[in-house]
């Protein structure tokens, strides 16, 4: 049963591709049996190497992709199951997507207009003027103009690009928003002027974000609860402090090493750490499961670990 | 000058005032300084510095316009027959001065006595006699002879000469040349029309319905296509419209092979999700997302499949499958033309030049077409 405390809760979601048959068939398991839950009006990121799963974990969500087995529920209601067009209108009324790549997520062949009022006809708006007028109004909020409406994507640069998708995904004003990556192939020096931008919005709307990242670096600054996924599983999920705190997982305490610091003193002395499965784990006896080792903070583990990782949180408080 | 630590302190101890706070709700970007250009805009620009491109682009307008009004330059039509005045050589007013197209024939191996005979040649008529030799005890000769005064006609002009019937060929070889425009065009638009429905219909859905539509077209392609034309021409008999239909038949398969692909290859494009995420139907992704990026490739195609369809229609013409008689195309002259082509190689000669420019024409237009369409090569001079 969904819990009444999350906005979008999923529930040991499996995602596997398989290809080839018979003895070729491969099955790769990009989600294995995961669960977490994003709360209304916070901003979870979700964080791990490319390849772990990321991306194949919001398009399940959003169902561009039915997933394996898993049950997703969306203010209460099961996303995951058959698709009618109801559940169709609900999801789509529901949750948006920004995309990760500038280039590829705005159909070279449409206007800007045409690109972010489109969310608008689909929802029966019909009035050209009005139309114009909202995408417009949506224009100014993400920092174009209105001489934008007429242009076509490719004479925009990727910041600007990524600002008209998510003038694309807001417009139409969904509670939640998957953010895939969005600022993956940005300047770093534009980086920050999108998340802020995504994160005003968020305020004046009251989004809740599902935010996607391939390092914590650009999750850590505004994201309440971060989980971290590593090869289709998730490892760690935890309230940001803790996740810094206390990371415990030794999959999250790579990533955290792998950030540059702002300080040039403790930068210098910063120790990248490296995660090796094999020998990090012993999993030959005991199998590793999700485990609340202090409140709100999660980590895959087998019980001797678990053990071991109390034991650290009690030495650190 | 610094030590290393020196530095460190410095940079921790940099006052406040140093710093300025970037104000991010100030985000407001300035007008684009280009003037905005549609897709269509930019392909004809470019199109337009390919010169070979532009010449073939103004000859196909050529004949088309000449197939459209040429008929109507003489008093002739393409029915009108001339019992008299059969197999004509061609004869056009000004050019025969200089010795071309002057109406005269070179008769070989004709007895002395008959060319000189005024019963039969009427002296006007005979313009040269040469090669004077004896064979068989026979005195024998060529003769350059004037058809027109010869057929007491000398104030008739065929201007590519006239056919087995004394029909104009002129007149007949615009007609024809409209008739299998016109064929060529119905026949593509068809198979364009048939073939992006159904590959897109088969690339979007993809899986079980993909493979089969696909087995579909393969046993549809499999099928000798001549025997499914003659069976249309048994079933509707000859005329535009089974001819158009046979062109169908197979031909719209390549296109739904095309766009098929065109299909798996935009279908996954994150535009493409963006607007499924967003709740557009189906039916929208299909026409209005992906079919706009896969049109290139589409109009391309279609340009290069009209050669192809002019050449079909001669050919099934020429195999006795053409239209019904006495409307002429293009490859009903041709074949009429071949059966007396060496003593009437001028009956062939039109029609084939014709036709090959046409080819030609079509083929470099659809190449520069295809260039300029390319978006990848968007934005280069
Ligand atoms: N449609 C698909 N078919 C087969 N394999 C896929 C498909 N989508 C993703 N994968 C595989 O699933 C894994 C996870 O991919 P993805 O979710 O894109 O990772 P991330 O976004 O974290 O970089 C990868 O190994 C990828 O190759
Ligand atoms: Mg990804």
């Amino acid at each position: 049963m969904p819990s009444s405390e999350y906005l979008l809760e999923v529930q040991g979601l499996r995602q596997y591709f398989a290809s080839g048959r018979g003895k070729n068939r491969l099955v790769v398991k990009a989600v294995d049996d995961i669960s977490f839950g994003v709360k209304p009006a916070e901003t979870f990121g979700l964080v791990g190497e490319s390849g772990c799963g990321k991306t194949t974990t919001g398009r399940t969500i959003i169902r561009l992709c039915d997933p394996t087995a898993g049950r997703v529920f969306f203010d209460g209601r099961e996303v995951s199951g058959r698709m009618t067009n109801d559940l169709r209108k609900y999801l789509t009324d529901n949750i948006a997507m920004i995309f990760q790549d500038p280039i590829e997520s705005l159909n070279p062949r449409m206007t800007i207009e045409e690109i972010v009022g489109e969310g608008l006809k689909v929802r029966g708006l019909k009035d050209k003027a009005e139309i114009r007028r909202r995408v417009v109004e949506m224009l100014v909020k993400v920092g174009l103009n209105e001489e934008h409406a007429t242009r076509y994507p490719h004479e925009f640069s990727g910041g600007q690009r990524q600002r008209i998708g998510i003038a694309r995904a807001v417009i139409v004003k969904p509670k939640m928003i998957i953010a895939d990556e969005p600022v993956s192939a940005l300047d770093v020096s534009i980086q920050a002027q999108v998340i802020n931008l995504l994160n005003d919005l968020k305020e004046e709307l009251g989004l809740t974000i599902l935010f996607i990242a391939h390092d914590l670096s650009v999750v850590k600054y505004f994201s309440n609860r971060i989980g971290v996924m590593y090869y289709g599983r998730l490892v760690e999920v935890a309230k940001g402090d803790d996740l810094y705190k206390n990371p415990l997982h030794p999959y999250t305490r790579a990533l955290l090493s792998a950030i540059p610091q702002p300080n040039p003193l403790t930068e210098r002395t910063r120790q990248r750490v490296d995660y090796v499965p094999d020998r990090d784990h012993d999993y030959s006896t005991e199998q590793p499961t999700m485990v609340e080792v202090e409140p709100e903070h999660f980590v895959l583990c087998s019980p001797s670990e678990l053990l071991e990782y109390r034991r650290r949180i009690a030495q650190n408080v | 000058m610094f030590g290393r630590y020196d530095m460190d302190e410095q940079i921790r101890n940099l006052p406040d005032s140093y710093f300025e706070l970037v104000d991010q709700d100030q985000l407001a970007d300035g007008a684009l300084p280009t003037t905005p250009i549609g897709f269509f805009k930019d392909a004809f620009l470019r199109f337009k510095k390919n010169k070979v491109s532009m010449f073939s682009f103004w000859m196909i307008v050529f004949i088309i316009i000449l197939s459209v009004i040429a008929p109507f330059f003489n008093r002739y039509s393409y029915v009108q027959q001339h019992t008299q005045l059969r197999d004509m050589p061609p004869r056009i007013p000004v050019l025969e001065k200089l010795g071309i197209a002057d109406g005269t024939r070179v008769l070989t191996n004709r007895r002395k006595a008959n060319i000189e005979n005024p019963d039969l040649f009427p002296p006007a008529s005979v313009l040269e006699v040469f090669n004077h030799r004896v064979v068989n005890g026979v005195e024998v000769v060529d003769a350059v002879i004037d058809m027109y005064s010869y057929r007491n006609a000398k104030d008739v002009y065929f201007w590519f000469g006239s056919d087995y019937l004394g029909r104009d060929l002129f007149t007949r070889l615009f007609w024809g040349t409209r008739m299998s425009l016109l064929i060529a065009f119905f026949a593509v638009i068809t198979n364009i029309i048939i073939g992006t429905v159904y590959g897109a219909i088969s690339g979007y859905y993809g899986g079980t319905t993909d493979m089969l539509m696909m087995r579909i077209t393969e046993i549809l392609a499999g099928i000798p296509y001549l025997v499914v034309v003659m069976l249309f021409i048994l079933l509707f008999g000859t005329g535009m419209f089974s001819i158009i239909f046979a062109l169908t038949v197979t031909g719209w398969i390549g296109t739904a092979r095309l766009v098929r692909a065109q299909f798996y290859r935009f279908k996954g494009r994150e535009y493409v999700l963006a607007a499924r995420t967003l709740g557009v139907p189906d039916r929208t992704l299909i026409f209005r997302h992906i079919l706009p990026n896969s049109v290139g490739p589409i109009i391309t195609r279609a340009m290069i499949a009209i050669p192809g369809a002019i050449f079909s229609e001669s050919f099934l013409a020429f195999i006795g499958l053409g239209l019904q008689a006495p409307r002429p195309s293009i490859g009903i002259l041709l074949s009429d033309g071949q059966k007396v082509l060496l003593q009437y190689p001028y009956q062939t000669l039109f029609p084939a030049v014709l036709i090959s420019v046409l080819m030609i024409s079509f083929n470099l237009f659809a190449n520069g077409l295809r260039d300029s369409l390319d978006p990848t090569k968007r934005g280069e001079e």
